[in-house]
């Protein structure tokens, strides 16, 4: 008995992992399917889980991945509205929208097969944008006037009009740049005209060099000058002070002018016979009066 | 095993007693090991028969063995089976359990950490495994040009050819429409390993793009010089400003850590730019020569300055002093003087006249002629021995 319980549980396990396996299948998270019935397409599952099917050959399942796939294009020269060619690749992050209509645009729902499509949009998509825009649109010094992510926008919008016009069942979630060269003819003419700018630039700067140290040295000069001539006034004024301080003093001589006349002078004398002065005297000057007496060479030279 | 279908005994331990009737045939197994004590009563059983039932009952035996092994085989296998249902988590992994293709929670639920977990066998569960490391990195080579690995470990350029090569060496374009080298490197943390790992198919490829897009977007409105000399830091900041604003807006689920860029000038131009490079060496050298001077010549002159002011300020109270002096002794003396004017006045001349005379190098008595006449005195000036000529002037 028991080991017939055993054998009807064994049977029944059996049973039901040969019907699950007949009867549904998964979708797993990020996934979609598409079920056809006899080749057409039915219905997309697009929510995880296990999901019921008949059996093959009435139902088949199709399963994409619904995530966003990157994808890179290949390097490609386009001509702005001013005539400068550039070298250009773009990035595009991509996701199949509706796997009913992916299905059949491409072999299988082949995702190589959907980027070389998409890639030859993006290629016209790409020249028809650069060739509205300027350079100056690309590179510009003024961010203002740069319409660099505008230009990435035009490029996403005008790509997206043509997918869903065309029923690809896919969608772009973003675009940006991701190479932006000259061609290698005009890279050797910027090199050259870099080349020239860096010569500008050296005589420039040497100029700038000797015109800011000459700059410097005469604002020195004149601020040093200044500085004196502020100080000579200044001691002007100091000394003007100790003339106006002493004022009292001198009052004092008005006392006796002779006398303050004969000190002057005595104090003038002391201070303009120095070491190196000669002092020619004859017997008229005190003290030499005391000579008057005395013949020495008073007697003329024969 | 007996042929008999009414009933068989087995066993070595069964023994038949042969003294009563039998209303049914005899076919006794005793057993190999056990012989029939007495003489037999009936014939032995044919050698066939007896090999047969050796033979089953060994392949009793080995079946029963068998199953022994068969049952201890499945115990192993439930019990691996058990086993392999559970998993481990490194410290730099996250995961999430699919069960038929549904993630077990919502959200950041869902999320295992590091440690044990359990999950049923494929196909019901499947265990997505998410590398979450730390910090991850991205490097951005789309503006750098190509260098062998050796090479550049070496701190050595590779060679430049006459033209630059397109395919190899990549560049950006600046804002004054320059060329420039430049490259960056990326670091970053998942903040959000589900929407990192469920909703691109290789979010680092798009985390690269963005870092491509960057770099061209901020060299695009920046000036060659400032890329690569004046303003460094700013330009590294604005590519990571552009990282972070494409990051929200793709919603990649990261959180930018670190953004490093390196930029360089073309190798084709290298020596131009370092010609550049020492003019501004060479002006900055004469900006600080200049500098120099003015910090020497305006503190000489603020020396010079304060010494004036002080020298005047000296002699003003020197001036007080003396005239304060001078008074003084004025008043000292006026009563003296007064009272004998002129013997004070002949005093006070001869004692300076005396103190001169001291001082004074050369004294000539020169007195009157007695005839009255005018003495011609002759006196050479200069009467110093002239030095030796050390100007140009020379107007000793």
């Amino acid at each position: 008995m028991k080991r017939n319980l055993l054998t009807i549980i064994t049977g029944g396990v059996l049973l039901l992992i040969f019907f699950l396996i007949l009867f549904t299948f998964q979708v797993r998270q990020a996934e979609v399917a598409v079920v056809t019935l006899f080749g057409k397409p039915t219905h997309t599952e697009d929510k995880p889980g296990l999901k019921f099917r008949f059996p093959w050959p009435i139902h088949a399942v199709h399963k994409f991945d619904q995530r966003i796939q990157n994808f890179e294009d290949k390097l490609d020269e386009s001509q702005t509205a001013d005539s400068f060619t550039l070298v250009t690749s773009v990035y595009v992050g991509w996701r199949i929208s509706d796997a009913q209509e992916f299905l059949p645009r491409f072999a299988e729902g082949s995702i190589p097969e959907a980027e070389r499509v998409l890639e030859g949009l993006i290629r016209s998509a790409k020249a028809a944008v650069i060739g509205k825009h300027q350079l100056a649109d690309f590179v510009s010094t003024d961010e203002r006037q740069l319409k660099f992510a505008q230009i990435e926008t035009n490029i996403l919008q005008l790509v997206q009009e043509q997918v869903k016009a065309k029923h690809y069942g896919l969608e772009l979630e973003y675009l940006g740049f991701k190479k932006l060269e000259f061609p290698p003819g005009i890279s050797q003419e910027v090199f050259k005209r870099m080349q020239s700018e860096r010569a500008i630039l050296i005589s420039k700067i040497q100029s700038e060099g000797a015109s800011q140290a000459t700059n410097i040295i005469t604002t020195a000069d004149n601020k040093s000058a200044e500085m004196l001539f502020q100080a000579d006034a200044d001691a002007t004024r100091i000394r003007a002070l100790g003339i106006k301080e002493s004022a009292d003093s001198f009052k004092v001589f008005q006392q006796n002018p002779e006398l303050a006349k004969f000190l002057a002078n005595l104090k003038a004398l002391e201070l303009s016979l120095g070491e190196r002065s000669t002092l020619i005297f004859d017997q008229y000057n005190e003290p030499f009066t005391l000579f008057q007496n005395y013949t020495t060479n008073a007697a003329p030279r024969k | 095993m007996s042929d008999s279908p009414d009933h068989s005994h087995s066993g070595p331990g069964h023994h038949h007693h042969h003294g009563h009737d039998h209303d049914h045939d005899h076919d006794h197994d005793h057993g190999p090991s056990t012989p029939p004590k007495g003489p037999p009563a009936a014939p032995p059983p044919p050698p066939s028969a007896s090999g047969d039932d050796a033979g089953s009952q060994a392949l009793a035996e080995a079946l029963g063995s068998s199953f022994v092994i068969v049952r201890l085989l499945m115990i192993g296998l439930v019990a691996l089976f058990f086993f392999k249902c559970f998993f481990i988590l490194g410290p730099q992994e996250k995961a999430v359990v699919l069960r038929f293709g549904k993630p077990i929670g919502v959200g950041n639920a869902a999320l295992l950490t590091a440690g044990w977990h359990f999950a049923l066998p494929f196909p019901i569960d499947e265990v997505k495994r998410i590398p979450f490391q730390e910090i991850q990195k991205v490097t951005s080579t789309t503006g750098w040009f190509f260098v062998p690995k050796e090479m550049e470990d070496a701190g050595n350029d590779p060679q430049v050819g006459p033209n630059m090569n397109l395919a190899a060496d990549g560049y950006v374009i600046t804002g004054d429409t320059n060329i420039v080298h430049s490259r960056a490197f990326l670091s970053y943390r998942i903040e959000d390993p589900i929407r990192f790992a469920f909703d691109y198919v290789n979010a680092t490829n798009a985390i690269q793009s963005v870092l491509d897009n960057a770099l061209i977007y901020v060299a695009a409105h920046s000036q060659v010089d400032r890329i690569i000399r004046d303003d460094v830091a700013g330009f590294q900041d604005r590519v990571q400003a552009r990282v972070n604003q494409l990051v929200r807006t793709y919603n990649l689920g990261i959180a930018v850590e670190q953004c490093r860029v390196e930029s360089r000038a073309p190798l084709y131009l290298k020596k131009s730019f370092e010609e550049v490079n020492n003019a501004l060496s060479t002006r900055d050298k004469m900006r600080n020569d200049a500098k120099s001077y003015e910090n020497g010549t305006l503190s000489r002159a603020e020396a010079e300055a304060a010494g004036r002011r002080s020298r005047a300020q000296a002699e003003s109270v020197q001036l007080v002093s003396q005239v304060r002096a001078d008074a003084q002794q004025f008043l000292d003396i006026l009563p003296l003087y007064q009272s004998n004017p002129d013997l004070y006045h002949h005093l006070l001349l001869a004692e300076k006249i005396g103190q001169v005379l001291t001082n004074v190098q050369d004294k000539w008595y020169l007195p009157q002629r007695t005839d009255g006449k005018t003495r011609e005195v002759r006196l050479q000036l200069s009467r110093e021995p002239l030095k030796p000529a050390t100007s140009l002037n020379g107007n000793q």
